[in-house]
């Protein structure tokens, strides 16, 4: 009897001590005080609280959806801690040594500096390597041509009109499941402002944006490019990025004003869980961008991590004269799983758009390819070519096409093809003959098979990605 | 659950006949079946608003004469189903050697045991109107091809919906090995009831079917129906859908193919005007290695009529070499039409060849520019150029009899939507 008393008092205990003290991660589980606290943590004003909770509401009454091309235990969104600061130096690994070989050997296939090594590898280095250095003169630079980059949480505090007036106005707090749930608990995530006129610089990537680190499993991005400005934004890289957290959902807001020009760029690589489909990220992103008069968007995405894929970065061409684009390479492999594409939505007088979608499935993953394009009542003389391309390397993957057309305007012309092929025994047999190893002929297929999409990145990431490709195919073959 | 749904659970319990057991399967499975709303993919461009409020009332055989509009000079076998039974009387017909037609109604115990093994051995289980025309079929044809045999005439089955009350129309074929056969199974009516009509096929090997399916209703009437195929090795089905808009009017095609080397080629057409809806769900499934398919789907959208086109195609693991083109084409004739079209691919082997395409645009300003220089008019060129889209189809039909009466029908309705 005694024993059980002392076990429920130090169980009050635990509960109190948690409470008690500060702690730099917040204890499992959601409700409105973990909003509360987060808003409080970064010191919001109170109408992004306000924002917060009214997301958290609806979230509370939404159902998360199902009609995706995957399947995994459902997420226990009571069982995430939905606040945690930076790792201290004292939890990383002091050095290279410690850190998994198999990591370091895709770092050094892919080329990769041993400094930015280390920081990938999340290991506690001092501030003092050369990429510090290289951001602060980007930062100088990016300042003259009165380029706004920084992260999300120093913009709510510095620019409060921009953030106010433009998030949530592309992907509204309550579009769907996982964008409510962003909207409540982001924690970060970068805010872009290109003022009229202006082009930018330099490529922006989140890579060199100054706290990095942290940005957590719900960051929320908001690029605005004003009138006639034009930005390239890269976002993730290619080696793959250790990450304790399972469920990201980001929320990707972009605003082309007349005439703007946005580029995004996404190499996405995160862990996709071991051979039996254990562990890995589960990937639910909502990236969409709205374009007025003459301005355009183009998507651009390379997708080679993650268990599961549920992301359809998307266009509203809401002013006359605008253009989408949206071009992608999926490959999984594995017991990966990607449901993946775009919506290209036509409202304005002769907007276009493109869709080239190239899927690539190894081992014992699925790959689908899930877009909408809709053509506007007054959508006259808009037009759409959309291409799917699936490859399938092996019997046991699976390759999908789900396209959605509809159309209300009799003047919008809308096209779609897919094909579904293999790499043919003809190519093997003629790469070769040609002295090429298997693996190698593979991975020049599929390069060319990708070759499309890649020519749509900036040029060093492109080269990184026909690389990432060809290691993410290695032991498919054969 | 609607209130439509609760009447046809209802009403179907008071049936008690030799069909009872099987609909008890079917009941069961309606008594969970969740309405479907905007939510559920396989409803959700089209509204089933019409018939949730209704009540059920089931046609009743009237005394008036009921005949099918008579296709040009073709001589078929004629089957007419009104009144929710079927008016003919199939003991009188004269029935070429190798044929066998038998009215659910008039089963032999022995013929009542083939029915209920192929009853629902084709369509899947989870259509919910094909639940409906289970709980509440109360007559039906099942025939059969014996094996070898080539059945010349073709075999029409005509449903005209009644005025009066809903219908339920049940078919079950079996084309046995190596036997031929066409079947034409069409539709009319313009009254508000609904009416369904399922039919399954079954193609034993080296089987051959030639089959049309007109779902010709109009305005008012509510049509949902399906036809569903099992296609063995080396057998071989030719099918010619044709679509009219009404206020619902929804088709469901599916082919399964259990044997390898197997064919089918699927042609379908709809031509909407007014406020009218089609909508074409077909379903081909690759169960096995080495069968083709071949789809065509090409509508014609005017005034504010809507055009609902899902084509799937499956292909399982393990069915290499499998070939399967689908293509899907539509003209928009007006800034108020609507078409949603949605090919599907879901593909398991890897050594296949399968591609799909969809397209929705007005036509081609070129080719109505060398029409105008001809001394064409342009109505009459619009009308040649848009017709000419479907027509292409039209010209593959194998029975001239048949495609020379479709011809003028699908033409003299486009001529009306084009003047509208």
């Amino acid at each position: 009897m005694s024993e059980q008393i002392e076990q429920a008092l130090s169980k009050q205990y635990e509960a109190g001590f948690y409470s008690e003290i500060e702690s730099d991660t917040f204890e499992n589980g959601l409700d409105e005080s973990i909003i509360r606290r987060i808003s409080a943590m970064k010191n919001e004003p109170e109408w992004m609280l306000e924002w917060r909770l009214k997301a958290y509401h609806s979230w509370l009454e939404m159902e998360e959806p199902d009609w995706a091309h995957v399947v995994y235990p459902k997420v226990d969104y009571q069982a995430i801690s939905y606040y945690s600061s930076p790792k201290s130096m004292k939890d990383k690994p002091k050095s290279l040594d410690e850190v998994d070989p198999e990591l370091l050997d895709v770092y050094n296939k892919l080329g990769i500096p041993l400094h930015e090594q280390e920081m990938l590898a999340g290991v506690a280095v001092d501030a003092v390597f050369d990429s510090v250095s290289v951001v602060t003169t980007f930062r100088e630079k990016l300042h003259e041509a009165g380029v706004i980059f920084c992260p999300i949480s120093e913009a709510i505090q510095k620019y409060p009109e921009l953030v106010k007036k433009y998030i949530g106005s592309v992907v509204p707090r309550t579009d769907n499941y996982f964008a409510a749930l962003n909207s409540a608990v982001f924690t970060d995530g970068s805010f872009v402002y290109i003022p009229k006129g202006v082009r930018c610089p330099m490529e922006l990537s989140t890579y060199f944006r100054i706290n990095e680190q942290n940005t957590g499993q719900f960051e929320r991005t908001l690029i605005v490019a004003d009138e006639g400005s034009h930005v390239s934004y890269l976002e993730g890289c290619t080696a793959p990025q250790r990450d304790e957290n399972q469920l990201h959902a980001a929320v990707v807001e972009l605003v082309a004003l007349d005439k703007a020009n946005i580029k995004y760029s996404t190499v996405q690589n995160w862990y996709p869980g071991d051979e039996n489909g254990k562990g890995g990220i589960y990937n639910f992103v909502t990236k969409r961008g709205i374009c007025h008069d003459d301005a355009k968007i183009s998507w651009t995405q390379v997708e080679t991590g993650s268990a599961v894929t549920w992301k359809y970065p998307s266009c509203v061409l809401k002013g006359d004269n605008s253009v989408g684009e949206f071009y992608s390479v999926a490959l999984t492999r594995g017991r990966q799983q990607a449901d993946t594409g775009t919506k290209m939505i036509h409202l304005g007088k002769n907007t276009r758009s493109t869709i080239i979608s190239k899927g690539i499935s190894a081992g014992k993953s699925n790959n689908a390819y899930r877009g909408l394009v809709q053509m506007g009542p007054k959508s006259d003389g808009a037009r759409n070519f959309t291409q799917c391309d699936s490859l399938l390397i092996g019997d046991q993957c699976g390759a999908h096409t789900f396209p959605y057309i509809e159309s209300r305007n009799p003047s919008a012309i809308v096209e779609h093809e897919a094909t579904t092929s293999k790499v043919s025994d003809e190519q093997l047999f003629l790469a070769q003959q040609r002295g090429l190893d298997a693996e190698k002929a593979v991975s020049m297929i599929v390069n060319g098979f990708c070759k499309e999409v890649f020519k749509e990145l900036p040029m060093e990431f492109a080269v990184e990605a026909g690389k990432l490709l060809e290691i993410s195919l290695e032991g498919s073959v054969g | 659950m609607s209130q439509w749904l609760s009447e046809v659970i209802a009403t179907a319990q008071t049936h008690q006949d030799w069909l009872a057991p099987h609909r008890q399967a079917a009941l069961a499975e309606l008594e969970k079946v969740r309405w479907p709303l905007r939510k559920v993919e396989d409803w959700r461009f089209t509204p089933l608003i019409p018939v949730e409020k209704r009540s059920v009332s089931l046609a009743k055989p009237e005394n008036t004469e009921f005949s099918a509009p008579k296709i040009g000079e073709l001589s078929a076998i004629e089957l007419v189903f009104s009144g929710n039974e079927l008016l003919t009387d199939v003991c009188a017909l004269s029935l070429p050697e190798g044929l066998e037609i038998v009215r659910f109604s008039s089963a032999t115990a022995e013929q009542q045991q083939v029915i209920e093994s192929l009853l629902s051995d084709v369509k899947p289980a989870k259509h919910l109107f094909g639940q409906v025309n289970d709980a509440l079929l109360a007559d039906g044809l099942y025939i059969k091809v014996a094996a070898g045999k080539t059945i010349d005439t073709p075999i029409r089955i005509s449903q005209l919906a009644s005025n009066e009350g809903d219908q339920h129309l049940r078919v079950l074929m079996q084309v046995e090995a190596g036997a031929r056969a066409t079947v034409l199974e069409d539709g009319y009516g313009d009254a508000s009831s609904v009416n369904t009509a399922f039919s399954e096929y079954v193609l034993h090997s080296e089987a051959h079917l030639e089959h049309y399916r007109f779902a010709m209703f109009t305005q008012q009437a509510m049509h949902v129906g399906g036809c569903h195929f099992k296609v063995a090795e080396k057998a071989q089905l030719s099918s010619t859908l044709i679509g009219y808009g009404s206020q619902l009017s929804r088709l469901d095609v599916d082919v399964i193919y259990t044997g390898e080397f197997a064919n089918a080629n699927i042609n379908a057409i709809y031509l909407l005007a007014e406020g009218e809806l089609f909508d074409l769900h077909t379903t081909i499934e690759h169960a096995v290695p080495n069968c083709t398919t071949e789809e065509n789907a090409r509508g014609i959208v005017g005034d504010r009529a809507k055009a609902v086109f899902n084509g799937r195609i499956h292909i399982h693991r393990d069915a290499q070499k499998t070939l399967a083109e689908l293509n899907n084409r539509n003209l928009l004739l007006s800034r108020r039409a609507v078409i949603n079209t949605k090919p599907e691919l879901e593909i398991y082997a890897d050594d296949v060849k399968c591609a799909h395409g969809a397209t929705v645009a007005e036509i081609d300003d070129t080719a109505l520019y060398y029409l105008l220089t001809r001394g064409i008019s342009r109505s009459q060129a619009l009308i040649m150029l848009n017709f000419g889209f479907i027509r292409e189809l039209i010209n593959q039909i194998p029975n001239e009899d048949i495609a020379g009466w479709l011809l003028t029908q699908l033409h003299d309705r486009f001529v009306g939507m084009e003047v509208k």
